[in-house]
């Protein structure tokens, strides 16, 4: 019988007829591509492998021949994706109270400089905007809006007042953070270091960057393949004096065979 | 650092072990299925299916043969840990809730519940003598009137066996003559851990008055403390730095009424001299019940109620760092 098949029906037939999962060992690389049902859609997934050889004791390299058992029997040599895989970068920044307690003295300096710039939060004047209180403004009698003034005054913002067991936003229950950690993450003062030489490592970095200031972070590029690094750094100060002076001192600083360059890290996102 | 998170507990879990090489990493949940993975890549090389209960804690002989492990379903088995096979299995009359190989193997000791009328004990079995797995019969038995023993490990030598109870004592046992040597009361709420320092002089304990205590493992002198705000579910010592490690969180039932930035679930490092949190290391969603630094310090584990293992290889900053004072 030759009835014209509806591609659709042939689209479902081949779920049954993925191509064969394939292995790719290139130098220390292994590639394995295979195919997956995820969301109702094929997927090709391609997982990267990397080869190593190390020296062990005996008693551990005879280990290592022990065929799988229990309920990995089945399971061929090499890792099983569906119980092992790799998670999300963690940091472990280790610091003394020290380190810490200067990074909050400088946190506050530093809103409150920001304020300042704003103008936020600090004195202004509703009639004319400038720096004091409304009632000591000099154009309260002269501009006539003085009236509305003390109405607003009265009618200043009061928390709402909730009944007991009504909704609370997550955001203003009590003893939330309120993603202001997430914020200072972002704030803390960063450069960005380029130009660096391919065997520069983190130990390097840190020898360099430490003498300027307490250092909470530093990220090395790196292939993720190779380990090679790929040239540039980013660096997080504690303080932003520490982060200026650093840029000022390094940026154009001959460093090995290269020039250094150094910028301000602009922020992830953007 | 980026963590291998090894997904294969359907509960929580409740102990993780390395081998004395560090090669194997065992972990065991409130599911009836102690794993074993290769430490070094998180690969899983086999279950151990047998039990039917929650396994509740786990030994490994120091030749890396054996597994005990000790299960809520009233039964304490010996494994061969190369292909899961089942060596002897002891029965009890409750849940058997620690277990432990002595130094040279010889010994093997696990403590019962005090559950279903019957009182807390800890047993002993001379594994020279194959009657004594064979037929069940320990030969001694020390019954336990007081408080309930949660944890049992070995001392720092052949002689005896440190326990932590319910009430926040901790005990040290003579298994030749059955009798308690040395008590110790600075903790008031349960013990949770009990792990020794690598050369086996220091014991850390993590009680749930939310801190864990540094002793000196045959005097029991005081040494540290560690303070923190919550439960600790877990403690270790570093092999190789003078470090801390705490894991911990509110209890499981609470969890559900805290945000998750709330940070309740870290482990946390601190310095084991000056008893000063040092960092961080954020990525479990449950509390974390059980820690284990792998023996050559590089590497650490800890295994949460949300069902994960996470194997952590430290980066080169941590060995980097200096402690400045």
């Amino acid at each position: 019988m030759t009835i014209d098949q509806q591609w659709g029906d042939m689209m479902d037939e081949t779920e049954f007829g993925y191509p064969p999962q394939q292995e790719i060992i290139e130098g220390d690389i292994k590639k394995i591509i295979s195919y997956e049902d995820r969301d109702e859609k094929v997927v090709k997934v391609t997982r990267f492998y990397k080869l190593t050889k190390l020296k062990v004791p005996k008693p551990i390299a005879d280990r290592k021949k022990w065929r799988k058992f229990g309920d990995c029997a089945s399971d061929g040599p090499g890792i099983n994706p569906a119980n092992s895989m790799v998670g999300d970068a963690v940091f472990l920044t280790l610091a003394t109270k020290k380190d810490q307690q200067e990074k909050k003295e400088d946190d506050v300096a530093e809103k409150m400089a920001k304020l300042k710039a704003s103008g936020q939060g600090m004195v202004v004047c509703r009639i004319c905007k400038g720096p004091h209180w409304t009632k000591q403004c000099p154009y309260k009698d002269t501009l006539g809006v003085a009236l509305d003034v003390q109405q607003e005054e009265a009618n200043a913002v009061k928390p709402p007042v909730r009944a007991p067991g009504a909704y609370v936003p997550p955001s203003i229950r009590k003893g939330e953070p309120q993603d202001s950690q997430t914020r200072q993450r972002d704030e803390n003062p960063t450069i960005r270091v380029s130009n660096l030489a391919e065997e520069t490592s983190e130990k390097d970095l840190q020898d360099l960057f430490k003498p300027f200031g307490p250092v909470s972070r530093i990220y090395l590029a790196k292939d993720k393949n190779t380990g090679i690094s790929k040239g540039f750094a980013y660096i997080t100060y504690n303080r932003r004096e520490s982060a200026e002076t650093a840029l000022q001192t390094l940026h154009r600083y001959r460093y090995g065979h290269l020039i250094l360059q150094v910028e301000w890290a602009k922020p992830s996102g953007s | 650092m980026k963590p291998i998170l090894l997904q294969a507990h359907e509960r929580s879990l409740t102990k993780i072990l390395y081998n004395k090489d560090g090669d194997l990493l065992f972990t065991a949940s409130k599911h009836n299925l102690p794993n074993v993975w290769w430490s070094i890549n998180g690969e899983r090389l086999g279950t151990y299916n047998g039990h039917n209960g929650a396994i509740w804690d786990m030994a490994v002989s120091s030749d890396s043969t054996q597994l005990l492990t000790a299960s809520a379903d009233q039964s304490c088995i010996i494994w061969d840990s190369e292909t899961g096979k089942i060596l002897h299995q002891m029965a009890a009359k409750s849940p058997v809730r620690s277990c432990g190989f002595s130094l040279t193997n010889n010994i093997l000791c696990f403590t019962t519940d005090k559950a279903m009328n019957q009182p807390c004990f800890i047993k002993f079995y001379d594994l020279r003598d194959k009657e004594q797995v064979a037929t069940n019969s320990p030969f001694r038995d020390i019954q336990i009137e007081d408080s309930k023993v949660n944890r049992m490990i070995w001392g720092t030598v052949e002689d005896y066996v440190i326990t932590g109870h319910e009430n926040g004592q901790i005990c040290q046992y003579d298994w030749k003559t059955g009798e308690r040597l040395r008590v110790d009361h600075s903790h008031d709420a349960l013990i949770k851990d009990l792990q020794l320092s690598k050369d086996r002089t220091m014991l850390i304990t993590a009680s749930k008055d939310t801190t864990a205590k540094l002793f000196d493992a045959k005097t029991f002198q005081f040494l540290k403390s560690y303070k923190t705000d919550r439960p600790v579910n877990s403690a270790a010592v570093s092999p190789i730095k003078h470090h801390i490690l705490l894991g911990g969180g509110q209890e499981a039932m609470e969890v559900t009424t805290s945000h998750t930035k709330s940070g309740k679930f870290e482990a946390r490092f601190f310095h084991l001299i000056f008893e000063e949190e040092i960092g961080r290391v954020k990525g479990h969603f449950g509390p974390i019940n059980t820690l284990a630094f792998h023996p050559n310090g590089k590497q650490y584990s800890s295994g949460a109620e949300d069902g994960y293992v996470r194997i952590h290889d430290f980066d080169q900053s941590y060995y980097d760092f200096e402690y400045d004072f």
